[in-house]
């Protein structure tokens, strides 16, 4: 599995991580990250060390960052008050929001993250007889550094905003995922970020490589207990499948009620022949801002990326997820739902890319996005840039209000008001809820989606008579 | 006192007055045809019956069972036991039809169908409507065609056992088998089950199928005609212009 550098882009978002590149706030413009990873990332050879010590250096020389996105609005990330949190190391016990969320199911394997630190590692004794490594990426590097360094940061930079530096700076505790060649695993590994105070700053960091032939699901959980301050996660998550590698990647995401900041890149790098299905909830969160990443990396990869999300109160929501064909024959599917309660806001950006030589790429993107608050705001901004001639890539999507017919027509039945909201609701995101194929976490999504949607009645009953 | 009365019932939508001044009474077991031209008001009279929020109710009261719900919400008037098929069935994606009428069928009740009454149930109404099983797995009307649609609108019927359903425009758009399927599950269902139907509809075809004891003509938002199943006949002979010039309607009011 190769990471040929395909086309340099026109700043710092390829860069080798020698130089820093400089960062002032209201810089980070739409027009000068709208652009993949593409390249190689910062992992070039440097040890862990020398990366940790050029990401210090960022982070020094670097303010809070802030996204403008032209003719909308801005993610800013300056109300922060990060001198104010600390990475705590010390913890003890599993938080108790993650036995209360997580579902009590078979799984391959758990690791949890308090804070700054692993507090609970569990592995399948036969899968670890297998060859299967499930440890904090700390304890990866120590004993299994040549593997580990091969993959660190292979494609994510570590440098191009404040906080992206931070996290390769300062990351402790981590998850480490090694599925050898040929094993196949029925039940998920679940990867677990907690916090469960305020004051904290998480830097969570994740590698997951998935051997050749290898077929295995990862559950990420990242959640907070509510609470009144602030905290910070800022994640780093990268996984490669090589050569005929099957995965399938769900996230669940709900930073409860609390001030939390999570500013997170993540990277999914398909090898030839292999297949991701990945799938972000985002549920949740004072103020997100996701850059994911699904790349095609080798011929033959294929992808189906969904994501739903659903922000409430005064959450604000910045995704900007990437379709990324970097060679071909490759395929891509990106299907998307969102909406928003309250006077939340969340924006989805979404592009295909399909670069130079990425032949027989055949790839898809809609969005689809309902608004059920007069004062919430959704965007959806789809893209494409295409550098091959011989690809079908096309975009879609629908914005939709609830409808009244609907809600009429099942009042009819004798369903009340919110009861038929809920079902327009839960219909929404149903295919993709049920493209998770794993009913303990179907039912935790849907569970969730309906616990927000009550919350927001009043709201919801407000814009229809508005309306 | 009928199961349904529906006394001198004025309705606006969009500023106009459409009803003006409608009386009608239905009890159980009784069948039911209203008929009338284009935009004499039908549809109106069958969405005002259930409660939709467009139309206002100006003058005049609703008595179900005794109770006035003039005012009531559209649910509470589907759990007293009034049911609408609708003339444009909506879809609701990501929802399976039998999923939909478990949660109807539970929100009548206190306690939630049994999963075993209601498969017997299910699959009583399958049969009754000549529908694959299959059909009861797909999404509600997302993807249906004319005919399906409407059967799965009698099909919610046929499961929530209504005292009284109104049928707007059920016949319009369907071939000869589908119409006859659906006017059969009407029929069948008022014998079984002693439903009482108000069956609307434009044209006489769906009348070959069922027998209304009562025929009652709209136009220009009033009854003008009341009558048995021989005023079927005479305007299938006559139409409706006849029977205008007859008793007065307004033709420059219908839209």
């Amino acid at each position: 599995m190769s990471a040929a550098p395909n086309g340099a882009s026109a700043d710092g978002a390829r860069t080798n991580g020698a130089t820093p590149v400089q960062v002032k706030a209201g810089r980070h413009r739409e027009a000068s990250l709208y652009h993949a990873l593409a390249g190689a990332g910062a992992g070039d050879g440097r040890t862990l060390a020398q990366l940790r010590e050029a990401a210090l250096r960022a982070y020094e020389d670097s303010e809070l960052p802030v996204w403008r996105r032209s003719g909308f609005w801005s993610t800013s990330l300056q109300s922060l008050d990060l001198d104010a949190l600390e990475t705590s190391v010390q913890e003890h016990g599993v938080p108790e929001v993650v036995s209360r969320t997580l579902p009590d199911r078979p799984r391959a394997g758990r690791i949890v993250q308090s804070a700054g630190a692993v507090v609970q590692v569990e592995l399948n004794e036969a899968l670890a007889e297998r060859g299967v490594i499930l440890c904090s990426l700390e304890q990866a590097f120590e004993q299994h550094g040549e593997l580990v360094s091969e993959w660190y940061c292979k494609r994510l930079p570590i440098d191009r905003h404040k906080l992206e530096a931070a996290n390769a700076a300062f990351w402790t505790g981590g998850a480490f995922l090694y599925v050898p060649q040929g094993v196949v695993v029925e039940e998920p590994f679940e990867i677990v970020y907690a916090i469960d105070r305020p004051g904290v700053a998480q830097y969570g960091r994740t590698l997951v490589l998935g051997g050749p032939t290898s077929e295995f699901r990862v559950h990420e959980y990242d959640l907070a207990e509510d609470f009144e301050g602030q905290a910070l996660h800022a994640g780093a998550f990268e996984l490669y499948l090589q050569d005929g590698a099957r995965c399938r990647l769900a996230q669940f995401q709900d930073w409860g009620s609390g001030e939390v900041y999570d500013s997170s890149t993540r990277f999914v790098g398909v090898g030839r022949d292999a297949y991701c299905h990945w799938l972000p909830a985002l549920l949740g969160g004072h103020l997100v801002r996701q850059h994911l990443e699904l790349a095609v990396m080798e011929k033959g990869g294929d992808m189906a990326f969904r994501g739903l999300f659903f922000t409430e109160e005064h959450e604000h929501l910045d995704v900007f997820a990437v379709d990324l064909h970097e060679t071909g024959p490759s395929g891509g599917d990106v299907h998307w739902r969102g909406t928003a309660t309250g006077e939340s806001r969340a924006s989805f950006e979404g592009l295909i890319q399909i670069d130079p030589g990425a032949q027989q790429t055949h790839t898809y993107l809609q969005i689809h996005t309902m608004m059920l608050s007069p004062k919430a705001r959704v965007d959806a901004i789809p893209s494409v840039l295409v550098s091959a001639d011989d690809v079908s890539a096309s975009h879609g999507g629908t914005v939709g209000e609830l409808d009244e017919t609907a809600i009429f027509y099942m009042q009819t039945r004798g369903l009340d008001r919110p009861a038929a909201v809920r079902v327009i609701v839960e219909g929404f995101f149903e295919p993709l809820v049920a493209e998770l194929q794993d009913e303990a976490l179907e039912q935790l999504v849907r569970d969730r989606v309906q616990e927000k949607l009550a919350a927001a009645r009043e709201d919801i009953e407000a814009y229809a008579i508005s309306r | 006192m009928a199961d349904l009365e529906i006394k001198d019932l004025h309705v606006r939508t969009d500023e106009r007055e459409i009803l003006r001044g409608v009386d009608l009474e239905i009890n159980r077991g009784e069948i039911h045809a209203l008929m009338g031209p284009n935009g004499s008001g039908k549809s109106t009279l069958a969405n005002t019956l259930l409660g939709h929020p467009a139309y206002e109710i100006t003058e005049g009261s609703i008595v179900f069972k005794g109770e006035d719900i003039t005012e009531a919400e559209p649910h509470e008037r589907a759990k007293a036991g009034l049911f609408l098929a609708f003339q444009y069935p909506v879809s609701i994606p990501g929802v399976s039809v039998a999923n939909f009428l478990r949660m109807a069928i539970n929100a009548k009740r206190d306690e939630p169908i049994q999963v075993k009454e209601f498969r017997t149930q299910l699959q009583h109404a399958i049969e009754l409507l000549d529908v694959d099983k299959a059909f009861t797995s797909r999404h509600l009307n997302d993807g249906f065609s004319g005919g399906e649609k409407k059967r799965a609108e009698i099909l919610q019927m046929a499961m929530l056992a209504p005292d009284i359903a109104i049928l707007d425009e059920t016949d319009s758009g369907l071939d000869i088998d589908a119409l006859r399927t659906v006017a059969e599950g009407v029929q069948r269902l008022h014998d079984e089950q002693g439903l009482g139907a108000l069956i609307i509809t434009h044209y006489q075809r769906i009348l070959h199928y069922v027998k209304p004891e009562f025929v009652h003509i709209l136009m220009d938002g009033k009854i003008v005609l009341e009558g048995g199943v021989e005023l079927v006949e005479r305007l299938e002979r006559e139409g409706y212009d006849q029977i205008r010039q007859e008793f007065g309607g307004q033709p420059e009011l219908a839209a």
